[in-house]
């Protein structure tokens, strides 16, 4: 049978709290029953001193009628049931119970037992020996207590003459005591130490359940429940984890366990994901690449013979042009699996955007999306690579209209605009570390995003991950444990411990002492620590002051984003649209801005419509500097920003 | 009698060879053609050439061993490399192995044009180039 720990556990007490009060209670009742029985043996003794030496001079001048009057009177006292003389050969002389007189006692009788059985003389007996306890014929116990009547001179001088001086004993007193009190009272005992003990085990059973229900089975329940849900492959289950016991302790190892192991395993699901994609570009780019040649070197030698007619030379333009589209697919694939740098060169953000949104004209018209124009004059040349933020343009227009649903209400709404922004607000910490050099930067969880900063927040003996928003300034922490107004938590290295506080800063606003991680070259990013308080520093880029920035605004009315696949958009293979996406477009797009040392925003609320927000500097040398292209730029195709192709 | 050819094209894909030759004697020139590495080595061609087109994924010896083997054969020869994978160090390598160019499949008769005369420039002293 499979018991569970908490009846084990009030099973086990019961007995134990059962076994000690019984033993306790037997003790007691044995106790007090002995010391019972002694003072009634003492007053039984006693009485038969006092009528011994009352009825002395009865017995001595031989005044029967009297001491029968006396004998019979103290019998009829209240707890006596009997008291009686007997001669020295066993015969009743006198008794309170008349029926009896002159009637010969047995010496194996219990009365004579005493004396008689022990084979010693009655007067060397001491009172307890002269007690003796039967029980009565209906049913009571009596306590019966023997008294031998000596002889004495004054025996044998008395006129009666009637005892001879020879003899020793006379006879024997025998006083019974009824017991049916005591005994009530000792059975009144054990009832109430019984009743006690019962409800001492249950009392003890039900704080031990109520206990053991609380702080372990619940608990552990949980804790069952959850390995359950981790065994059928469900990595982000969490329990219960605020008990600040070894419970909540093995609680928080789980949670921290299946946290580490969802992103192991999601680790290992990415990278296969990227395997299997630049193994599949590798492959097609392989397969498809040949019959493309073959496809685009006759279409485009067909173009060339002077005697086709204008509607054969205008088919085969769109055999070329198609053709050229696929080679970008591919391209494209094979862009995002090796993520090419950029090759940046002074751009017009506008003509960019502009070629863009001819590119994905045709299928906004298709869908009957309306677009809307606000190309900013001032823009001044950005360093970017065209052809990859035209891809950026492309893909934000494309998701903006698949966004719409084609009722034929929906818009676009397409901005520049050239931005002047101090550094809070919007500079990203990109490489974090601890002070002793351990990565901080977390790609897997991601702040509308970017990878948030990875640190771990000790209150007390609690330890929780924190994720630091890497905006400056921003501070849309992403917190796994409840933080509590006021506390002020110590931070450290979730690797290798180092303590993140900085003792020579102090918080500008409450002046606890700061902590930070550091951002490479660019110095470090300070926080309060203390919940609650906003206080946050990046010297180095407060100190470079506002930076210059191309601003492109893309707008849509469409359905809008949950809030939580916001966090999700730019991992590669995250898609909303089912089959219909790829989910690359976005990783890519995330990948070509990141790669400008640009950032993108996304605002949305569900119904709504979603504004992306895509930020280039505009002066600051690149922080990835272009390498070496793959092929040369004479033969490299203008691909997207190939004017014919946007004219489609 | 022993025969000229401007051009040596290596491809296994006989499209690509097909449309390589196509595009090169419209623009004047004379195209051999070899299926992979070996036949290459073997072929007359290789000889007398100003340019080889290799494609770099070949059957048995790759693009980039056969440049190398090219090379020791005509040290001075323009080499093209073409290739249907390009990856971040494919041009590196095409380099390292001694070839002159490199051009990414598909392309069109300009592209491959415009390689090709920029190729055969700095060797030509005949004047072939340029013929109509």
């Amino acid at each position: 049978m499979r018991l569970r720990i908490g009846v084990l556990a009030i099973l086990g007490v019961a007995a134990v709290t059962a076994l000690v009060l019984g033993l306790t209670s037997v003790l007691v009742v044995r106790t007090h029953r002995a010391a019972l029985l002694a003072q009634l043996t003492r007053s039984a003794d006693q009485l038969s001193e006092t009528i011994g030496r009352s009825t002395y001079y009865d017995m001595l001048e031989n005044r029967r009628p009297a001491l029968h009057r006396e004998i019979v009177t103290i019998g009829q006292q209240k707890g006596i049931d009997k008291v009686r003389l007997f001669n020295a050969v066993g015969t009743i002389m006198f008794s309170s119970d008349e029926a009896e007189i002159g009637r010969s006692l047995d010496r194996q009788a219990e009365a004579c037992n005493a004396c008689h059985a022990a084979g010693q003389p009655l007067h060397k007996l001491s009172p307890r020996a002269r007690a003796r306890i039967y029980q009565a014929p209906d049913g009571h116990r009596v306590l019966g207590m023997i008294r031998p009547i000596h002889n004495e001179a004054s025996c044998w001088n008395a006129a009666c003459h009637a005892h001879a001086p020879g003899e020793t004993v006379l006879g024997v007193l025998d006083v019974n005591l009824s017991l049916a009190e005591a005994d009530r009272e000792v059975a009144a005992d054990q009832r109430h130490l019984a009743l006690f003990a019962l409800l001492a085990i249950a009392a003890s059973s039900l704080l031990l359940w109520w206990l053991s229900d609380r702080l372990v089975l619940h608990p552990v329940a949980a804790l069952i429940a959850g390995t359950r849900r981790v065994a059928e492959g469900d990595l982000h289950t969490t329990i219960p984890d605020a008990a600040p016991n070894e419970l909540g302790d093995l609680a928080r190892a789980f949670n921290d366990m299946t946290r580490r192991l969802s992103d192991a395993q999601r680790q290992l699901t990415q990278a296969d994901k990227l395997a299997s994609v630049g193994r599949l570009a590798a492959g097609i780019a392989h397969e498809i690449n040949n019959p493309l040649t073959g496809v685009l070197s006759y279409a485009s030698l067909l173009l060339k013979r002077p005697e086709i007619d204008a509607e054969t030379k205008q088919d085969l333009q769109v055999i070329v042009r198609e053709t050229k589209r696929c080679r970008e697919i591919v391209r494209g694939l094979l862009d995002f699996a090796r993520q090419t740098p950029p090759r940046r060169q002074p751009t017009d953000l506008n003509e960019v955007v502009r070629h863009g949104v001819a590119i994905v004209m045709n299928q906004l018209a298709l869908d009957r999306v309306a677009l809307d124009f606000d190309l900013a004059a001032d823009l001044g040349p950005v360093p970017a690579d065209g052809n990859q933020i035209q891809q950026v343009v492309v893909n934000l227009l494309i998701n903006a209209a698949d966004a719409i649903d084609g009722d034929g209400h929906g818009t676009i709404h397409v901005r520049t605009r050239a931005v002047s922004a101090p550094a809070r607000g919007h500079a990203v910490v990109r490489n974090a570390t601890c002070p002793k050099g351990c990565e901080l930067q977390d790609p897997h969880v991601r702040i509308a995003g970017q990878p948030g900063i990875r640190v771990m927040r000790i209150v007390g003996a609690r330890e929780s991950i924190v994720h630091l928003d890497p905006v400056y300034g921003r501070l849309h922490h992403r917190d796994t444990g409840a933080g509590e107004e006021g506390v002020v938590p110590s931070y450290t290295c979730p690797d290798c411990r180092a303590r993140l506080e900085v003792a020579e800063r102090r918080c500008e606003a409450c002046g606890t002492p700061a902590f930070a991680v550091r951002a490479g070259e660019l110095g470090s990013i300070e926080w309060c620590p203390r919940q609650g308080c906003t206080w946050t520093r990046w010297e180095t880029m407060d100190a470079r002051g506002p930076e210059s920035f191309a601003e492109l605004i893309v707008e849509d009315t469409g359905r809008g984003i949950r809030t939580e696949d916001l966090d999700h958009l730019f991992e590669p293979f995250f898609t909303t649209k089912g089959s219909r996406g790829s989910g690359l477009g976005l990783a890519v797009t995330w990948g070509i801005v990141e790669g400008h040392g640009g950032s993108i925003d996304v605002e949305s609320s569900v119904g709504e419509g979603a504004r992306f927000t895509v930020r280039l500097p505009c002066a600051r040398p690149p922080v990835v500097e272009a390498t070496a292209p793959v092929i040369p730029d004479a033969v490299r195709s203008p691909s997207l920003s190939d004017p014919a192709r946007g004219a489609a | 009698m022993s025969q000229y050819w401007d051009v040596l094209v290596v491809d296994d894909e006989p499209v690509v060879r097909d449309a390589v030759r196509l595009i090169l004697r419209e623009a004047g020139l004379s195209v051999a053609a070899a299926e992979d590495a070996e036949s290459a080595l073997a072929h007359a061609a290789l000889a007398t050439c100003r340019l080889v087109i290799c494609d770099m994924m070949l059957p048995g010896l790759s693009g980039l061993e056969a440049v190398r083997a090219f090379r020791r054969q005509r040290p001075a020869l323009p080499i093209v490399l073409i290739t249907g994978y390009a990856t971040a160090g494919t041009e590196a390598q095409s380099a390292d192995a001694g070839a002159t160019a490199f051009l990414a499949k598909p392309f069109d008769d300009t592209e491959l044009l415009t390689l090709v005369r920029h190729a055969l420039e700095p060797t030509d002293v005949a004047g072939k180039k340029g013929r109509p």
